[in-house]
């Protein structure tokens, strides 16, 4: 078979050329998401959701619980299983995806691929037997192959970069929970993720608390650092989003520039569902 | 003085049988535990039923069956080495179901954490999993290990020469039984206090850290 790099569209696993996508937008997306399909037990949840990222840019997910968002977001590092779709990192197709069942990326391609894109869990996930040195040491060492000293004197880089300087040693039991889940941004940051996914890191937080985090993300974002954001703080959304991108019952229902898609939708369910979380 | 001697020739093999069953235990429960947690239905059905089987059967059977079984081959084991097949088969069975508690105990949020970062299961597993699965796991692994170190007893019966074979054969020369069966049961309780010290020990070492 000729290996053509012109115009093979479809469901084929080939790598575009950069210059494909640079006739779009902006160039080739850092992310893009093509018809991703994500059912449970059989049960789809997810109904082939596209859409591509661009690099520095700043996604927020917004829509009613249930609406899928969460599941869109873990199928782009694979903690949930596509059952359909591809996803592609700076037009490279994640290996090891094809046939009608979708992506299945189960080798050494898939830890690379997910060193490349950081995520930060609601919950944090930390690891509460390690300091927060350690927590953000520890995959330096091991996804990475960093030496033990390169890798601390850039965790403590990155403790330092989300205002933890001084709390190194503290294991996470002992920190408040926006110091956790600055710690966890720390942890992802260190792996030089070329995106990063958040989960509605403030929503386990008190407010108070979840403006450290913020702030930390909004300055993230001030530095151009990819992220795509699963939020219920309509103000992120508003203020430090580049785009909005609203989702309801496993599809994507309106996206555009996020005061457009804040102040002005068009679509009755996010006219609804804003003025019901600004309502609150 | 002659006596507690006597007995105290035994504690090798008694701790010997406890111990080389525990670390038989301890190694082949880990597929066990694996398996048992496998998303195949088969793999977990057939880990179950084996699991059950084994414990379904008694100690002592198998300690019987093991040395009958063996006997009928060319492989010649010593009564000591067939108990310790005998009871590391018993161990393997209920460790694993010590393991598994453990592994639930963790939040999956700890997998999926370890997984996005991308690292590699060994270090996965042993430096996320593991520390954790441990403070969980010590304390029941500590209780079955005093368990098992009075279930060695049942290797005297086919003739493995432990304090309680030692015990038995003293009792029936000398028909002196009380009082030797009360030495060795004041030696069991010696032997059985440093293992829940160094469990205890462990345990909390490990959880201090964690505990919040
Ligand atoms: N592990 C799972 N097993 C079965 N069903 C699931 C699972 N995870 C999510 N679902 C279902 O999939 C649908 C989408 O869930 P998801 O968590 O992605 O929504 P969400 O938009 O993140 O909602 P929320 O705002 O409440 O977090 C829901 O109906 C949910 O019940
Ligand atoms: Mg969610």
């Amino acid at each position: 078979m000729f290996h053509s790099t012109q115009g093979v569209q479809g469901p084929d696993p080939v790598a575009f050329p950069s210059g494909e996508a640079d006739a779009t937008a902006g160039g080739t997306p850092i992310l893009e998401l093509r018809d991703i399909r994500i059912e449970y037990k059989g049960h789809e949840v997810v109904h082939g959701v596209s859409l591509a990222v661009q690099r520095g840019e700043v996604i927020a997910l917004i829509g009613p619980s249930g609406a899928g968002k969460s599941s869109l977001l873990r199928s782009i590092n694979f903690l949930e299983q596509p059952s359909a779709g591809q996803i592609l990192v700076n037009g490279q197709l994640v290996q090891g995806q094809s046939g009608s069942r979708g992506a299945i990326a189960r080798n050494k391609s898939l830890a690379a691929h997910r060193r490349d894109v950081g995520m930060v869990f609601q919950q944090f996930n930390l690891f509460p037997h390690l300091t927060a040195l350690e927590n953000v040491v520890l995959a330096q060492v091991h996804s990475l192959n960093r030496s033990k000293e390169e890798a601390v004197a850039r965790a403590r880089q990155e403790l330092a970069h989300v205002g933890l300087t001084g709390h190194e040693d503290k294991y996470p039991a002992k920190c408040s929970g926006g110091q956790q889940q600055r710690i966890a941004i720390a942890r992802a940051l260190a792996m030089d993720p070329q995106l990063m996914l958040f989960d509605e890191p403030t929503s386990s937080l008190d407010p108070e608390l979840g403006v450290e985090v913020l702030n930390t993300m909004k300055r993230l974002a001030s530095e151009g650092m990819t992220m795509l954001v699963v939020t219920h703080e309509m103000h992120f959304a508003e203020d430090v989003a580049d785009r909005v991108v609203f989702m309801a019952d496993g599809a994507i229902v309106e996206e555009g520039p996020a005061e457009q898609v804040m102040l002005r939708p068009s679509s009755e369910r996010a006219k609804t569902f804003l003025s019901a979380v600004r309502g609150r | 003085m002659e006596l507690l001697a006597l007995l105290s020739s035994g504690i090798g093999q008694t701790l010997g049988i406890t111990f080389g069953a525990l670390a038989l235990g301890a190694v082949l429960a880990v597929p066990l535990a694996a398996l048992r947690r496998s998303e195949l239905p088969v793999a977990s059905t057939a880990a179950k039923i084996l699991i059950e089987g084994i414990r379904g059967i008694p100690p002592i059977v198998w300690l019987l069956l093991i040395y009958f079984a063996l006997g009928e081959t060319d492989l010649k084991l010593t009564t000591f080495q067939a108990s310790v097949i005998g009871l590391g088969i018993v161990s393997t069975a209920y460790i694993a179901e010590i393991y598994r508690s453990g592994l639930e105990a963790i939040p999956s949020g700890q997998f999926e954490a370890a997984d996005a970062l991308g690292m590699p299961f060994g270090a996965k597993f042993f430096r996320v999993i593991t520390p954790q699965a441990a403070t969980v796991v010590i304390p029941p692994l500590a209780t079955f290990a005093i368990g098992l170190l009075k279930d060695s007893a049942l290797a005297s019966v086919i003739g493995a020469q432990d304090i309680t074979f030692r015990a038995f054969q003293e009792a029936q020369a000398n028909l002196n039984g009380l009082t030797v069966f009360m030495w060795a049961a004041l030696l069991y309780i010696l032997l059985s206090i440093p293992i829940a010290a160094l469990a205890r020990y462990t345990g909390s070492r490990l959880t201090r850290k964690v505990a919040a």
